[in-house]
């Protein structure tokens, strides 16, 4: 009986693999672990990973040091306490990884690449895509492709993938799922690159949990103020959708139709510059009703869970967002109200960290 | 008051480089003096470093007590309670006599590692922390010491990844000092008093990235 004691090396991760981003298989659970610590909080350090893991130090050390071989986690500099040794952060490397996230909207399509600390390296608004023409897609593909030849050479082997946010609606006749579906396979096969589908408002609660507002936060009512108004609940980090998809006719359209009545410009709606035209007691009475919805919601949820929090996310202006957080604020004095943050395009930032969340974190 | 044993060979021993295990640098030129400086107070750093030391070998030459396995198990129940055990050996398995392959000196390395776990001297019968550290490469000029040493320079160019892959596998941590300090010119194969400092220096701060309460 030989002492297994004394049996090859069998290494946790093979030391020497530094070049490009590990297969997912060998993605090990731990690693995947650390990796959603670090992407749940923007700096950490080797004793809060065993601590918040159990793992010993030792074992954190191999991961950790892994990890900064693969150049996905930077070592910050030692930080002196005023008791006790000092705390050495890790936190990720932005050049780690990226990724790009599509979202298809009411009107238009939004591209993004993003880095792994989420910030946005690039950003284009499309129209979307006609389906009554059958399933030409190059659009996407150039611009995707586009997107990709932005990284340098050495860096294409760090994306991730490519996250779409699709909404649940059908309409017209036309599939849309078999639309998404065909999309998918043709990126993969022709750009050679992973594809991650999610539902576009939960997408959105995604992106704004992993790089947004809700960072910090566990626990708390998401609100996608769109054309319509979508909710999510979300409990220790996790999304849940409702088995019936309900959204509300109180959101951008409704505005619209409003605006439309009264022969407003109503394009500046749908554009993403970031600001809208004083429209004045339409908006007022809008937001109201707006409002109303959203309290309505959060009654309904509150006799079940108790909601502190909302998140509410939107690509319309931040100016707007945070006018209807206070007038919540005000209406329901027990909430707080958040405007997200991940502005312009939070659905497709969302979508965006699909692949992330798919190929690093823990599920 | 946290403990760490520094388990080493020539180079922890503090020799000069191009002279005898008789002249070595300071007390706080020596990388352990210098981990000690770096580290402040509330460390307490034993230096136990000994010139020609092997990993588990009986060297046939210069006798039976360059064999690091078993001076080791005596020397870490002299110190316990250990809160960190440092172990930087390597480069005198690679001496002609011992015929050993960079791989079979990560096994030594491995066996240490197995003495500790097994002896527990850490606080309360428990597992230290342990630190394989690699020692830095030798120069291609090993002077009057290339037959003793004879093939052993491209070897060790090898003991970085091969204790790397030991520490991933036994799960212990690992720093290579050939990625701050290189031998000496004067023989090649010994650390000067600037590789000292670097050494220390780079340890100080592997051992606060453990993360301490």
């Amino acid at each position: 009986m030989p002492d297994m004691r004394f049996a090859p090396p069998n290494p946790l991760r093979i030391a020497d693999c530094a070049s490009g981003l590990n297969a997912v298989s060998v993605r090990s659970y731990n690693e995947r672990l650390v990796l959603s610590l670090l992407l749940q909080h923007s700096s950490t350090t080797r004793l809060e990973i065993g601590e918040q893991t159990g793992l010993s130090a030792q074992t954190v050390s191999v991961l950790v040091r892994s990890l900064e071989q693969e150049g996905l986690v930077a070592k910050g500099e030692a930080q002196k306490g005023r008791v006790g040794p000092p705390t050495v952060p890790l936190t990720l490397n932005p050049e780690g990884a990226y990724s790009i996230g599509i979202s298809v909207g009411n009107r238009h399509t939004d591209i993004v690449l993003i880095d792994f600390v989420g910030k946005i390296r690039f950003h284009k608004t499309l129209p979307n895509p006609q389906l009554a023409q059958g399933s030409n897609h190059s659009e996407f593909l150039e611009t995707i492709a586009s997107a990709v030849k932005l990284l340098p050479d050495a860096e294409r082997e760090r994306l991730a993938g490519v996250g779409l946010a699709l909404p649940r609606r059908l309409s017209g006749g036309m599939d849309e799922e078999a639309y998404f579906k065909a999309l998918q396979a043709e990126i993969e096969e022709q750009l050679g690159i992973a594809v991650f589908v999610q539902n576009d408002i939960t997408a959105a609660a995604s992106g704004e949990s992993m790089f947004g507002a809700a960072k910090t936060l566990s626990d708390y009512m998401f609100f996608y103020l769109g054309a319509d108004l979508h909710g999510r609940l979300v409990l220790n980090h996790q999304i849940y959708n409702g088995n019936s998809e309900v959204s509300f006719d109180v959101g951008i359209a409704a505005l619209e139709r409003d605006l439309s009545a009264q022969d407003k410009e109503v394009d500046p709606l749908w554009d993403r510059s970031g600001s809208w035209p004083d429209y004045g007691a339409l908006v007022t009475d809008w937001e109201e009703r707006l409002i109303s919805q959203m309290r309505a919601s959060l009654h309904g949820v509150g006799q079940f869970v108790e909601i502190e929090t909302v998140i509410l996310s939107s690509y319309a202006p931040e100016s707007i967002c945070q006018d209807i957080c206070r007038k919540l604020e005000a209406a329901a004095p027990d909430i707080k109200a958040i405007a997200g943050n991940i502005v312009p395009a939070p659905k497709a930032i969302g979508a965006a960290s699909l692949p992330f969340s798919s190929r690093f974190m823990v599920s | 008051m946290r403990t760490i044993l520094c388990y080493g060979d020539s180079n922890t021993h503090g020799q000069i480089p191009g002279a005898t295990p008789l002249d070595r640098y300071t007390l706080l030129q020596r990388w352990p003096g210098v981990l000690a400086r770096e580290l402040g107070t509330g460390w307490h750093i034993i230096e136990e470093g000994l010139s020609g030391r092997t990993t588990v070998h009986d060297d046939p030459i210069e006798g039976a007590l360059k064999n690091g396995r078993t001076y080791l198990r005596p020397c870490l129940m002299s110190h316990a309670p250990l809160d960190l055990v440092i172990i930087m050996l390597g480069t005198n398995d690679l001496k002609a006599r011992f015929g050993q392959p960079a791989s079979e000196v990560a096994m030594g390395i491995g066996c240490l590692i197995h003495d500790i776990k097994e002896l527990s001297p850490g606080p309360g019968g428990t597992v230290p922390e342990i630190m394989v550290v690699s020692p830095p490469p030798m120069l291609d000029d090993i002077k009057e010491w290339e037959n003793i040493f004879k093939a052993a320079q491209q070897k060790s160019h090898e003991l970085a990844l091969q204790f790397e892959i030991m520490s991933d596998s036994l799960e212990v941590h690992f720093f290579d000092a050939g990625s701050v300090s290189t031998c000496d010119p004067l023989d090649g194969f010994h650390i000067n008093a600037q590789a000292h400092e670097s050494l220390g220096v780079a340890l100080a701060r592997e051992v606060e990235a453990i993360g301490w309460k």
